[in-house]
């Protein structure tokens, strides 16, 4: 089984339009999707879930339906909190905070200190987050530490960067597989260092019609894959 | 007390019984999915042949200059066999693509890539093409040949640059070297290390693996990933049907509303259909 799945939540608006709902409704079944299946994630033994909720490139979406977005992540941030606590669900948001609104900063940083302690179920959220920011920040904080002394400029190779990626968070920082729902197939920005030997699966549904059923065919996708991490056999 | 025992006994077999049911639900599970891939493997290959014998017309006209940039992932099991690589490369020069990157992770394809451009007519190093983009009135096809070393260890190089331009700066007063960790200050840098950053559009992924194979993670932003098998077992229809529907994709990068129209053939039992869609990232 793996130890980190990532997932790529696409296909609220397609829902949607498919549904005759309107796009807000659309990201509402996504959130209450992301709920229903948090046990699921974790039924089978998997460490880490990382969902990847809003990326960088989100923010040129019309406002209103930012202003949605934020105020969903701000409901779900402070109203889940006993949830995630009583199933012992370990909360971590990774992205670039200086474009985040105060009110949902708040949130997340009551739902990180909530549930700091706890081990082996951990969910990451990944909220104004791109691939490329993350590589950045990895150099740039291992800058500062050289500026600090911290470290000398020659020692900087492709293990400390790693060690200064956002997924520093997780025991698990690689995921080993990767879903992207409603059948694109790209990465789009998401865990680009990250996700060099991850097994990607891009199934065509929906996210708010992903359920047990598309997950289980994942893992036993995954399962049937034959993982070498470019070595030879 | 006595009680107990009996019944410690008869929770401990059904515990093993409902171990077993899960296992072999578990395995009925693997066998139901695998039928399925099976059946939709066929159908490819069936579907494939069709297409490279020209029975599908809408596979006979591709606009080949919404593919700008090609990559193709080779696994090193099957990077060893050049005369299957340029057996690609020539398919990709009848299609018309004119730039492709040819990654594997160890570099065996570098290591070939004399023998490789020999044996594919009219090809070329993208190096020498002083291009960074294609051009339309340029024949034959242009390669760059890239393995690991051109990833993770080009962004420790073009890291390094940065921090010394960052370590330099910030001794003066004013305190540049906040803004030197930026997308296009990391660009330039790899640039000087020597690496290409253009996106490639679409990356063919040849191997058992459905991974990326860590081909250089910088330039991975938006492009279509498509895993095509076997390169032993490679075919001209799906390698045709691959490009066609990438040149039928729209993307909005993760932006506002764009309306496209997307000609879609659904395979697991449904019917073909043409929707409007909305994208999401």
């Amino acid at each position: 089984m793996p130890k980190h799945v990532a997932i790529i939540l696409d296909g609220n608006r397609r829902w949607a339009k498919k549904e005759g709902l309107t796009i807000p409704e659309g990201h509402e079944a996504g959130g209450r999707r992301v709920l229903e299946m948090i046990m699921d994630f974790f039924s089978v033994g998997i460490n880490t879930v990382s969902l990847f909720v809003f990326s960088t490139e989100n923010w040129r979406r019309p406002e209103d339906e930012v202003n949605y977005l934020m105020d969903m992540f701000k409901f779900f941030s402070k109203t889940e909190i006993p949830f995630f606590q009583r199933n012992k669900i370990k909360i971590s948001v990774i992205g670039n905070r200086l474009n985040i609104p105060t009110s949902l900063l708040e949130g997340i940083q009551e739902i990180e200190e909530a549930t700091k302690n706890y081990e082996g179920k951990q969910i990451i959220m990944a909220v104004d987050y791109s691939g490329r920011f993350d590589i950045l920040q990895a150099c740039k904080s291992l800058a500062e530490k050289t500026k600090k002394g911290l470290i000398q400029v020659e020692d900087i190779n492709e293990k400390l960067i790693e060690n200064e990626l956002m997924t520093k968070c997780s025991e698990f920082p690689n995921p080993d597989l990767l879903i992207r729902t409603s059948g694109e197939q790209r990465i789009s920005n998401f865990f680009l260092w990250q996700s060099a030997y991850t097994e990607l699966y891009f199934p065509t549904v929906q996210w708010p019609d992903f359920s047990k059923a598309e997950y289980f065919e994942a893992l036993t996708w995954y399962q049937q894959r034959q993982r070498r991490f470019g070595r030879r056999v | 007390m006595d009680f107990n025992e009996p019944m410690l006994l008869l929770s401990f077999w059904i515990g093993q019984i409902s171990d077993l049911g899960l296992d072999l639900l578990w395995r009925f599970i693997h066998i139901i999915v695998s039928l399925c891939h099976t059946v939709f493997g066929i159908f490819e290959a069936i579907q494939s042949y069709a297409i490279s014998l020209g029975l599908i017309r809408k596979y006979s006209s591709i606009d080949i200059d919404k593919l700008r940039c090609l990559a193709v992932v080779v696994d090193i099991e099957v990077a060893r066999d050049v005369s299957k690589i340029v057996e690609l490369l020539q398919w990709l020069t009848t299609i018309g693509v004119k730039q492709v990157g040819l990654f594997d992770s160890q570099g065996l394809l570098k290591k070939s890539k004399d023998m490789i451009l020999e044996m594919v007519p009219g090809s070329m190093l993208l190096q020498e093409t002083g291009e960074k983009e294609t051009s339309p009135d340029r024949n034959g096809i242009a390669i760059e040949f890239i393995s690991s070393s051109d990833n993770k260890e080009a962004v420790v190089k073009a890291a390094n640059i940065l921090l010394e331009k960052y370590l330099k700066s910030s001794h003066l007063e004013n305190d540049e070297g906040e803004n030197v960790f930026t997308e296009s200050h990391l660009n330039e840098a790899l640039r000087v290390v020597g690496e290409n950053v253009h996106v490639p559009d679409l990356m063919l992924v040849y191997g058992p693996v459905r991974s990326h194979l860590g081909f250089p993670a910088w330039r991975l932003r938006y492009t279509e990933i498509v895993h095509m098998g076997s390169l032993e077992y490679m075919r001209y229809g799906s390698l045709l049907k691959a490009i066609h529907k990438f040149t039928g994709v729209r993307q909005n990068y993760g932006k506002g509303l764009m309306m496209i129209v997307q000609a879609q053939m659904v395979i697991e039992s449904r019917a073909s259909e043409i929707t409007f869609c909305l994208f999401g990232l």
